[in-house]
């Protein structure tokens, strides 16, 4: 954890005064207004033999007390229903008085969770959008103070701090970031102005690249340092505000928009120089996945993509920005609406109208059951479990080990998490609910073995599993 | 799986005083170990470097063969010199290369022989069949630099299983045969020399070391290897079938498939695409018998005979396997199709400082890839267009300017065609699963 208060305070004392304060209330003020906009969540996930307790910072948006969570602050492996409770604590309040609050979903799009507390607990709270100052929301310039709001830990009651610096740089990556000097703001929480307008997000994902020399290696060694609590990026306003609303109709996250490509990689600028593209920006699809909108609609791979709605793709740093630019571009569709997008192909350009799909069963809805016995949690194989595994996706048989307890029969035997399971004693398995009753038959016929022939990078192995009670399985 | 360890590589030469009070044949036997100084090319730099290396041999016929391992002298040698017991030194050639036993064939320069009148012993090959655990066996070769070096050791296990699938300078090794284990002191540069009987007969070819284990030596067993010097004296290389099925070894599932004890092989794995895939074998079936000869596999040494079975069938021929699958036995007719290495041909591409080897069916299913087209990247040479582009190691070229990529040489080609007159060169590649492009630029 990193928290210096000497440090900070001494930073303080050295910035300020060479800050033109023009708000016309200090800022210890406007913090502590703000404090009603920002909360603490501790997330209880049942895993298959334990329980973990997470906690994260969250922002609240409205005023039906739905706050929304960045992106990591839930493992995506999770089902919704394995996060078994949700409690929320305010900044300085004491940690006996929490509130209660359910699971929304995550969008894709912004990639945040949503929660939504239970109405006894939204008393004071006020959304992010009271500070959001004139509208649009002005993107800050270099060199421009910023502070923002930290969070202390359960155990000293989430006592908020306070964290200040000036901006670096701002740039697209393809959402708008500014990257600080200093740590700005707590991960998942707000920074502001000094007229206390509300600019951003500290998000995740930034860290210092460091070198780092030691007795035992002989030169210095590369080593990247992230600080888990605070951030010195921040999402900027611009790309935050306008999707505050973007609260998923079901758990799940649906509806997911479906496009279909895989593999997207950009183009180096000596190539789209070389293939004579204007503004030097292209994307090259590697595969089209089968059954997808883009199958249908008539992408190959292969194909570059120059033109997404007939505006060429923006130009931005580095490449790979460009990926993740179309990404967002197609998850912030709908099913249903047309995307049109322009390929050069063979040296000649196409224009093809996309209508985005629906998204086939995540793993994250697949079904899955726990065998205790067997120490394994089989889950449904689902299309992107065929496409992961390089298989054909329109044939969806097997199933998944989801989980595997390394001490149990089957860790023993070599089973080991992802594995694809194809057959249970010799029978093919072809769909969930078969394999559950071989797994069930096999518990309530107590043999002392079941033999699973299951696949991993492309190579199958027929595993014996001896069963609990029927002598040693070394 | 087992790492061993290929002993070669060592650099100082001292010859070592003759050993007394032996027998005559073990005498005789000492008098046709030869010690093995090799320069060779590599490659992985993305530019050809030179290397060199020690290793052992034995003499085994009259017209100056020499048999030694294919971790010793590899195809890229440039230079052969043979010491031989009198410690003449003669220059040789490969004739013949096979990693799969890891042996090699080198043949003395008959005229050099001749004009300078020089004189060779042969060795007497032993039955490698007979040998029992605790039997006494001698190595002889060149640890580490050491010429004419003579340790003791008994036979630890006549058949041991051992394969690996890059052992010998990332070919493919073992399966075919087992090995024969001693604790005779093995060490780097005894690499090709013989493992003999108190009497001077060669029952082994030693090969391999156990890493960081003491006296864990391994040999390949005579009878092998005296199948293999026949092949690569006539053909260079020995020739295989390959019908794409992966044994495990039953080991105590009898019971569960039902089956007579010592009585079939099991199929761990089928390779996609395979002859096997093609005929319709699953993995989990049991193979009770291979052309009416009943198989099994129960233990790990038992499958390099019937891996040797299919081997040894002509490339194309239709094998009949009778297969067990829950209840039911049936046939299947499986015709073959010629064995390859995952490593496929090499080349240097010197205008564009990359190395590159041919995709080879092989490497194309263990990586799953949808077909054995393209080259792969294996070395790249920094500050030359290959570098400069973006390529790296582990990349497949798949296309070169409007051209696929369907073999070596359609490369080689276009970079002749480019030192010749450089010009910007657009090459498609495929990282993983994720297709680039690249621009080579002068």
């Amino acid at each position: 954890m990193k928290f210096r208060p000497l440090s900070l305070f001494a930073g303080l004392a050295a910035i300020i005064p060479a800050v033109s304060l023009s708000a016309a209330e200090p800022l210890a003020e406007l913090l502590r207004e703000r404090l009603a906009s920002v909360v603490a969540v501790e997330i209880t996930v049942a895993l298959e033999i334990d329980r973990s307790v997470d906690t994260v910072n969250g922002i609240v948006v409205d005023r039906e007390g739905t706050v929304i969570l960045e992106s990591g602050a839930i493992n995506d492996r999770l089902t919704p229903d394995q996060l078994v409770e949700i409690r929320v604590y305010r900044a300085d309040a004491p940690a006996t008085d929490y509130a209660t609050a359910e699971y929304l979903g995550r969008d894709i799009y912004t990639g945040w969770h949503f929660v939504r507390i239970a109405p006894e607990g939204r008393t004071g709270l006020r959304p992010i959008t009271d500070f959001a100052g004139p509208n649009p929301p002005a993107e800050p310039g270099l060199a421009d103070p910023l502070w923002g709001i930290g969070l202390r830990k359960k155990d000293e009651d989430f006592r908020p701090y306070f964290l200040m610096s000036r901006v670096s740089m701002v740039q697209p990556l393809p959402q708008l970031m500014a990257i600080m000097l200093e740590d700005t703001a707590g991960r998942g929480l707000p920074a502001f102005d000094l007229d206390g307008n509300f600019v951003g997000i500290g998000t995740s994902g930034f860290g210092e690249s460091m070198l780092v020399y030691s007795g035992r290696s002989r030169g210095p060694v590369p080593s990247l340092f992230v600080n888990p609590e605070e951030s010195s990026a921040l999402r900027l306003a611009a790309d935050v505000l306008p999707y505050l609303h973007r609260i998923p109709d079901d758990v799940y996250g649906r509806p997911l928009p479906w496009f279909g490509i895989d593999g997207i990689q950009p183009l180096d600028p000596e190539v789209a120089a070389y293939l004579g593209l204007d503004n030097g920006v292209g994307l090259v699809i590697s595969d089209v996945l089968a059954q997808s909108p883009a199958e249908a609609g008539g992408l190959l791979p292969r194909d570059i993509i120059v033109e997404l709605g007939s505006v060429p793709l923006p130009r931005l740093k580095p490449e790979n920005v460009v990926t993740v630019f179309l990404q967002r571009e197609i998850a912030r569709q709908r099913p249903g609406d047309v995307l049109s997008v322009t390929v050069l192909r063979d040296g000649n350009r196409l224009e093809l109208p996309i209508t985005i799909g629906e998204a086939p069963k995540t793993p994250k809805e697949a079904e899955r059951q726990y065998f205790e016995d067997l120490g394994l949690t089989i889950r449904e194989f689902v299309y992107n479990d065929a496409n992961d595994r390089r298989s054909d996706p329109t044939q969806l048989t097997g199933v998944v080990a989801h989980f595997v307890n390394s001490s149990s029969p089957v860790g023993v035997a070599g089973l080991q998490y992802d594995d694809w399971i194809q057959q249970i004693d010799g029978e093919p398995v072809t769909s969930f609910a078969q394999a559950v009753l071989l797994l069930e038959a096999v518990k309530s016929s107590g043999r002392p073995e079941v033999v699973l022939l299951v696949k991993r990078g492309g190579e199958t192995s027929v595993l014996r599993v001896r069963l609990n009670g029927t002598g040693p399985t070394g | 799986m087992i790492r061993l360890l290929p002993l070669v590589f060592a650099l100082v030469a001292m010859p070592i005083p003759a050993f007394a009070d032996m027998s005559r044949g073990f005498r005789q036997l000492l008098d046709a170990v030869v010690r093995i100084d090799v320069r060779e090319y590599a490659i992985e730099a993305g530019s050809k470097r030179f290397t060199s290396g020690v290793g052992s041999g034995v003499i085994v016929s009259q017209d100056g063969m020499i048999l030694t391992n294919a971790h010793v002298v590899g195809k890229r040698a440039v230079e052969i010199n043979v010491t031989l017991a009198n410690l003449e030194r003669v220059s040789a050639r490969l004739v013949g290369w096979d990693h799969w036993t890891d042996l090699a064939l080198i043949q003395l320069d008959a005229d050099e022989i001749q004009k300078r009148n020089l004189r060779f012993t042969v060795s007497r090959f032993g039955d490698s069949d007979d040998l029992y655990p605790g039997q006494e066996v001698f190595a002889v070769g060149t640890p580490h630099g050491l010429t004419r070096t003579v340790t003791r050791g008994i036979i630890s296990n006549p058949r041991r299983y051992f394969s690996d699938s890059r052992g010998v300078r990332g070919y493919e090794t073992g399966m075919f045969n087992t090995w024969l284990q001693t604790d005779a002191a093995i060490n780097p540069g005894n690499s090709g020399g013989p493992l003999v009987t108190a009497d001077g007969h060669v029952v082994g070819i030693n090969s391999r070391g156990y890493l960081s284990a003491d006296n864990l030596g391994f040999a390949i067993p005579a009878s092998t290897a005296q199948r293999i010097v026949e092949g690569l004296e006539r053909d260079g290389e020995i020739t295989r079938s390959y019908i794409g099925v992966v044994p495990g070894a039953l080991q105590d599932l009898e019971n569960f498939y039902d089956l007579e004890i010592n009585t079939g092989m099991l199929i761990n794995s089928i390779d996609p695409g395979s002859p096997a895939d093609r005929a319709g074998l699953r993995a989990g079936d049991i193979v009770l018998a291979i052309n009416e000869a009943p198989v099994d596999g129960r233990f790990p040494e038992q499958l390099p005979p019937i891996h040797h079975l299919i081997a040894t069938q002509p490339v194309g021929s239709e094998l009949r396997l009778m297969v067990k699958r829950g209840a039911e036995s049936s046939d299947f007719n499986v015709t073959t199709e010629r064995l390859v290495s995952r490593v496929g041909e090499e080349a240097v591409l010197d205008a564009w400082g990359l190395s590159v080897r041919e995709v080879s069916r092989a490497y194309a299913r263990e990586n799953q890839l949808p077909d054995a087209s393209g080259v792969l990247i294996i070395g790249v040479q920094r500050g030359f267009p290959g570098a400069t582009a973006g390529l790296s190691v582990g990349d497949v070229i798949t296309k070169v300017n409007d051209q696929t990529v369907d073999s070596l040489q359609v490369v080689q080609t276009a970079v002749e065609a480019y030192a010749a007159n450089p010009a910007s060169v657009l090459v498609e590649a495929r990282r993983q699963f994720r297709v680039s492009l690249y621009v080579l630029k002068p």
